[in-house]
């Protein structure tokens, strides 16, 4: 290592250490000191700040290890369990959002005109009426144990409104360049009654739905308390501008300030979500996909569409690819309970046989910290903790996550 | 899983360098960086980032493993070492190399050959 002023040295290590805070904590806490060590080594003399291209690269591979290591948080306990608690709040925040829009545009509409000009649109009305009961059923069957059922009328109803979605988007996108939204023919929305569904969140509940536990395991995490505040505070949140228009219906709702204060109340929606521990921070982070069709923009300038519909982030583009990527996300944590259930129907291993030389040490191990070592997944687990202890003491130089266990697939 | 996916298709630069790196024997941190752009000819120096990317997945596939640590100028120094599985595959990968070698090599000899005809 050239020779340098320890000043310096302490200055670059201290801007080192800032950057090496990209990485996740489980990996920091394994290679900081050597990286440190690596990037001071290869610093040049009398260099106090780190290079351009060293402070991309530190920050671009810890954020790619963060995104390597989502599946594995996903598919965690802690996943299965946040699965389970969206599968009890999406259900009905979806219903309280119809109800939402439903008024408010019932507000909207009987604040401009008579009465008897409304009656040609009751037969939507009618439409919205049959969705709202479909997810209020969702609700009620989910609370109910049955779980599947819900499931599967949520995902009609998605199906039904991303398809609905799909056609809005496919027009769009043909007449973009000749048609603004108020003059964009009425008939078309009459024949896609299903198209107000908030797809992100109804896409979320019906794949929580399918995919975990269900919302009876997702009430015994968070309790009603706790499940209340959550639907009130995500629907408030989501329901914005909805609430907005219900106060006042001649409310100025595509004004810029009225978008950012209704990111703003999802946002804070989302925090209310976050209960303490690693379950609430997947909460938050499945939920806070609802966010992203919020920070989407379509209007440049006055009620014109954009003509460049690809160009600048559409919200119901951006909708239909969330409620479609959130699939995958939850299908990873589904795999990873089907995996741990596989994994429990497995013989168990004969550890007398298997590692007879260290049996009586790790069994006594087991005993003093009353760790359970019946199934060969908890003897995985025992045996990383036992390994973790030994490693502390120095008795073995690897990590425990590298080091051999006989207890894990490989 | 990653054994799987190498076999399919061919291993990234870096990777190659720190497995090569690794094969005369357990190396730290630094070491393998200077050891990688000799190997290259200088044509290709590891960033640390780049590095410890790789060695976090390597170790993940088993494929290299911490051997020791030492502690020089107050600092930690931990060793990496290639286990069998990882010599295998570096020994997959020299092959395959040296195979598309032979036939770029052929090739432009047939080239050469009808070039000074």
């Amino acid at each position: 290592m050239p020779a340098r002023d320890p000043a310096g040295t302490a200055a670059l290590e201290r801007r080192y250490l800032r950057l090496l805070r990209c990485y996740p904590p489980s990996h920091r806490e394994f290679h900081r000191e050597e990286m440190l060590g690596v990037l001071l080594d290869t610093a040049r003399p009398g260099q106090r700040t780190p290079g351009l291209g060293q402070t991309v690269n530190l920050a671009a591979c810890g954020l790619a290890i963060r995104v390597r290591r989502i599946p594995g948080w996903l598919a965690a306990d802690a996943g299965q369990d946040a699965l389970a608690v969206v599968s009890l709040i999406a259900p009905a925040v979806v219903f309280i959002l119809l109800a939402l829009e439903r008024g408010a545009m019932n507000a909207a509409v009987g604040a401009r005109a008579p009465f008897w000009t409304l009656l040609p649109v009751l037969p939507s009305f009618g439409e919205s009426v049959v969705v709202m009961i479909a997810w209020l059923a969702v609700v009620v069957l989910g609370l109910t144990g049955r779980r599947q059922t819900a499931a599967k009328i949520a995902s009609i109803s998605l199906t039904l409104a991303l398809l609905a979605l799909l056609l809005v988007l496919v027009v769009l996108i043909q007449q973009v360049h000749t048609f603004y939204f108020n003059t964009f023919p009425g008939e078309l929305f009459q024949f896609l009654p299903f198209g107000d569904v908030p797809v992100v969140l109804a896409s979320l509940a019906a794949c929580s739905l399918a995919l975990s536990p269900g919302p009876l395991r997702g009430l015994a995490i968070v309790g009603w308390r706790r499940a209340c505040l959550m639907i009130a505070g995500l629907s408030a949140g989501f329901g914005f501008p909805a609430l907005v228009q219900l106060a006042d219906p001649a409310a100025p709702l595509g004004d810029l300030a009225f978008s950012l204060l209704g990111v703003l109340a999802i946002a804070v929606a989302v925090a209310v979500t976050r209960v303490r521990g690693p379950v609430g921070r997947r909460v938050a982070g499945l939920v806070a996909t609802g966010l992203l069709p919020s920070l989407a923009v379509t209007e440049l300038s006055g009620r014109r569409v954009v003509p460049a519909v690809f160009l600048v982030p559409n919200p119901l583009l951006v909708s239909l690819l969330a409620a479609v990527l959130v699939w995958p996300v939850a299908i990873v944590s589904w795999r990873g309970r089907a995996e741990r259930r596989r994994r429990l129907a497995e013989p168990d291993l004969d550890f007398t046989v298997v590692y007879a030389e260290v049996y009586a040490e790790f069994q006594a191990f087991c005993a003093r910290r009353r760790l359970p070592a019946s199934s060969t997944r908890q003897l995985e687990r025992a045996w990383d903790a036992w390994q973790a202890g030994r490693f502390r003491r120095g008795e073995i130089s690897q990590w425990p996550f590298y080091g051999d266990n006989p207890f894990r697939p490989r | 899983m990653y054994i799987y996916d190498m076999k399919k298709r061919s291993m990234q630069e870096p990777t190659f360098l720190i497995l090569t790196a690794l094969a005369a024997g357990p190396q730290h941190g630094y070491g393998i960086i200077n050891d990688a752009e000799q190997i290259s000819g200088g044509a290709a120096r590891l960033q640390t980032g780049t590095l410890y990317m790789a060695l976090d997945r390597l170790s993940s596939a088993r494929l290299v493993e911490p051997d020791r640590e030492e502690v020089a100028d107050g600092r930690l120094r931990r060793y990496y070492r290639l286990t069998d599985e990882g010599a295998a595959l570096l020994g997959a990968e020299t092959e395959r190399r040296r195979a598309s070698a032979a036939v770029a090599a052929q090739r432009l000899s047939v080239r050469l050959a009808g070039g000074t005809a």
